[in-house]
């Protein structure tokens, strides 16, 4: 989980929904708004940290902004060319920060990529790869969404090997996650700039204390497999 | 009494009648004729139109050849007796189908009797016989109907008619058909050309008859006049007869004048009939080859969403069309290389064109306009409830609408897209791991498999197969029997026949293991 705060450029189609998704998940999200009606929409909403209204295509304001490095920068402007516009200012201004775009036109996507944002979700990629999964893998599909729906049938989650933990020092081959009814797919690497390695790809590690492995089941199951790697005797049920 | 006579014949033709509109046996014969010369998509026709069009061909060959050569006697009856008798039939089979006497009547006496007015079974008779009559007289019965002359020997001229048998070939050929229809489609600006090429004809005639009638040697009658008119106006120029007087040559060169702007006129009409019926003819050409598919797409616009379906799925598991009411659009789409014909899904008309009945119809809703996707889906389910729709929908409030519409799969993109961008923010270091399994990439794919007669995984548990060696997980089973999943299953449970195993792993490591899951022995 990201640590540092969420600077949210527009509250508009797409800002609305997700930066209120976000606050509802703990995160801390400064709102900037360049339109007055969003702005006072967004005062209305007492849930976010702080709310600017000002020009973004100004970088003398964009400067004046509080924004710390491990600040994550969002940019949802509901205008694609400002959008872009606005990922550029920020990497000049602020090239180390991780920046984030929605892309809602198929032209704009890798423009976004070239303006320097570090993640571009391409809606229109995901959903027609979303209706390709319909008609062919139906029922891989049916699963998927089960991450995706509302009641969130099943997670992802990131779980660190606790201090004193049973799974300290133990090799990955000899834990039978399915035994705890989650399935491991794969960890994350500290050492190579935390990048995931699926399991699939033949990973064979001894775990240590601090390791993050990714497993996905249902919430209750990976709660529970949370607590039980905890002790330092693995519990017989 | 002779009314009484009268009376009875007439009770007679009636009882006749009902009972013949009434006969299992009668309608059963009637539906099938006009399924064998009528309906398109019956396959039998093909071979009725076949034979049909060898039977005029080789006619026609037999009554040329003879003309300079003497042909067996058989050869002669086949044409006489054989074709034309065939033809003969053809033409009452026709007549009959053309309107149905005997339900009018029937129908007519129903009413009748239902309103309490006495019946007059001549009256309607006549009517009856009128609808025959008016079929009759369509040029296309016209054509049927001279076709069977040539039969008749005695008279020589009647051979002539040999040309309606080639005319008849424009029943069974279709571009013929087509060709004329395209012509048809042009009728008003034809016959006005016609017109005013029948009015110039005539005054030039007159003017040159009037002019050189006692000086011209070569123009006796009224008759050689239009004959030098009509041959000098189209251009066609023979020489034969010429002008001699220096008025009849200005005549002349007034009409060539006149015969060059009409002959670009007429061109020019029947090139832009062509040039627009043929994206239609196209059009017709594309859904002919989407219905003989026992599975297409109907993909509704061409929008972004479209693009990005397509694009992302070369090469197409799928047949499909793509409709779109934008004709620009369409020439995009072509243009891209895809399938597109100008119409509107939301008619029901649109949607009856393809072969719904036979086939197993998936219809993609992907415009960003709801009213617009809602309406079709409750096009496409009136047309038939078995076509499967998946829409595409603005915002979730809208999902109760959509479902009620009848879509078996809503599609949310903002909301999609939405969950993805909270993953990337929250969960930087697995969203790409979140990300690939979701699109499906190579190192990360989510696959079915489905367990066929005879694998050698049937009646297997779970716990002894070893997925490791193939470095894949299993995620679920789907059982065929309970059509339950289960999710990370046990491992004493039991594969059967036709479950459908969920795996992910590596695209390559995945294939290998379908392949072994087909033979009768894993190790194979």
């Amino acid at each position: 989980m990201s640590r540092g705060r969420i600077i949210f450029f527009g509250y508009g189609k797409f800002g609305y929904s997700i930066a209120n998704e976000l606050v509802e998940k703990g995160a801390e999200v400064l709102l900037i708004v360049e339109d007055e009606l969003e702005y006072q929409s967004s005062l209305k909403d007492s849930r976010f940290k702080r709310s600017f209204l000002i020009d973004v295509t100004d970088d003398d304001k964009l400067k004046t902004l509080p924004i710390e490095l491990e600040d994550q920068l969002v940019c949802l402007m509901d205008d694609d060319h400002l959008n872009v516009f606005l990922v550029l200012s920020l990497k000049a201004l602020f090239p180390r920060n991780r920046i984030l775009a929605l892309s809602d036109s198929i032209h704009a996507t890798r423009k976004l990529k070239m303006a320097g944002a570090s993640q571009v979700i391409d809606l229109y990629s995901i959903s027609a790869n979303r209706i390709h999964n319909i008609l062919n893998k139906p029922i891989a599909t049916h699963f998927l969404e089960g991450f995706l729906d509302s009641k969130h049938e099943y997670s992802f989650r990131e779980i660190e090997i606790p201090k004193g933990s049973f799974l300290h020092e133990k090799n990955l081959d000899t834990i039978d996650f399915r035994h705890y009814k989650i399935i491991f797919i794969g960890m994350i690497d500290t050492e190579l700039a935390n990048s995931f390695i699926f399991v699939t790809t033949g990973l064979e590690h001894k775990l240590d204390s601090g390791d993050i492995i990714v497993c996905i089941g249902k919430d209750e199951d990976l709660d529970n497999f949370e607590d039980l790697i905890s002790y330092q005797e693995e519990q017989k049920e | 009494m002779k009314s009484s006579l009268k009376e009875r014949i007439e009770s007679s033709i009636l009882q006749r009648i009902l009972r013949l509109n009434q006969s299992t046996f009668y309608n059963n014969l009637r539906f099938r004729v006009n399924e064998l010369l009528e309906n398109k998509k019956n396959p039998y026709k093909r071979f009725l139109d076949y034979f049909i069009i060898f039977l005029i061909l080789s006619s026609v060959f037999i009554l040329i050849y003879e003309v300079n050569h003497k042909i067996p006697k058989w050869l002669d009856y086949y044409d006489i007796y054989f074709v034309s008798l065939i033809f003969f039939i053809e033409y009452l089979l026709r007549l009959w189908l053309s309107s149905n006497l005997m339900s009018d009547i029937s129908k007519e006496y129903q009413q009748s009797i239902a309103i309490g007015k006495p019946f007059n079974i001549w009256k309607s008779l006549r009517a009856g016989l009128k609808k025959k009559f008016s079929y009759m007289i369509t040029p296309a019965a016209i054509i049927d109907f001279l076709a069977i002359l040539p039969a008749y020997r005695p008279l020589r001229v009647f051979r002539i008619f040999v040309l309606f048998r080639f005319l008849k070939l424009l029943r069974y050929t279709r571009s013929i058909n087509q060709f004329v229809e395209v012509l048809a489609s042009k009728r008003f600006e034809l016959l006005t050309l016609l017109g005013l090429l029948f009015f110039v004809t005539l005054t030039g005639a007159i003017a040159i008859y009037i002019l050189e009638d006692m000086r011209n040697p070569n123009i006796k009658n009224i008759f050689d006049a239009i004959y030098w008119s009509l041959v000098t106006i189209t251009t066609v120029g023979y020489g034969d007869i010429a002008p001699i007087s220096d008025m009849g040559r200005v005549i002349a060169m007034a009409i060539i004048l006149f015969g060059i702007a009409m002959i670009s006129f007429g061109t020019s009409v029947i090139v832009s009939a062509f040039s627009e019926k043929l994206n239609e003819l196209k059009e017709e050409r594309i859904i002919e080859e989407i219905n003989k598919n026992r599975e297409f797409l109907i993909v509704c616009g061409y929008g972004q969403m479209t693009k990005m379906f397509f694009r992302q799925s070369k090469p197409l598991y799928h047949s499909y069309i793509i409709l779109e009411k934008d004709s620009q659009k369409v020439q995009e789409a072509i243009h891209d290389g895809y399938d597109a014909i100008v119409d509107d899904a939301s008619r029901h008309e649109t949607l009856r064109r393809f072969n719904i009945k036979g086939a197993k119809v998936t219809l993609l809703c992907m415009s960003h306009d709801d009213i617009e996707n809602i309406y079709i889906i409750l096009n496409a389910k009136s047309v038939d409830p078995r076509i499967r729709v998946i829409a595409r929908a603005s915002s979730p409030k809208l999902i109760s609408k959509y479902e009620r519409a009848g879509a078996e799969h809503i599609l949310l993109p903002n909301q999609v897209a939405g969950t993805m961008m909270v993953t990337a923010i929250l969960n930087p270091t697995i969203y790409k791991a979140i990300y690939a399994i979701f699109t499906g990439q190579n190192v990360a794919l989510i696959d079915e498999i489905k367990v066929v007669e005879y694998s050698y995984l049937i009646k297997k548990e779970i716990g002894s197969i070893d997925l490791k060696k193939y470095k894949l997980i299993l995620i679920g089973i789907k059982k065929e029997i309970t059509k339950e999943f289960i999710f990370n299953p046990e491992d004493d449970v039991t594969i059967e026949e036709k479950d459908i195993l969920l795996l992910m792993g590596h695209k390559a490591n995945i294939s290998y293991f379908r392949e072994k899951s087909l033979s009768k022995n894993g190790d194979l």
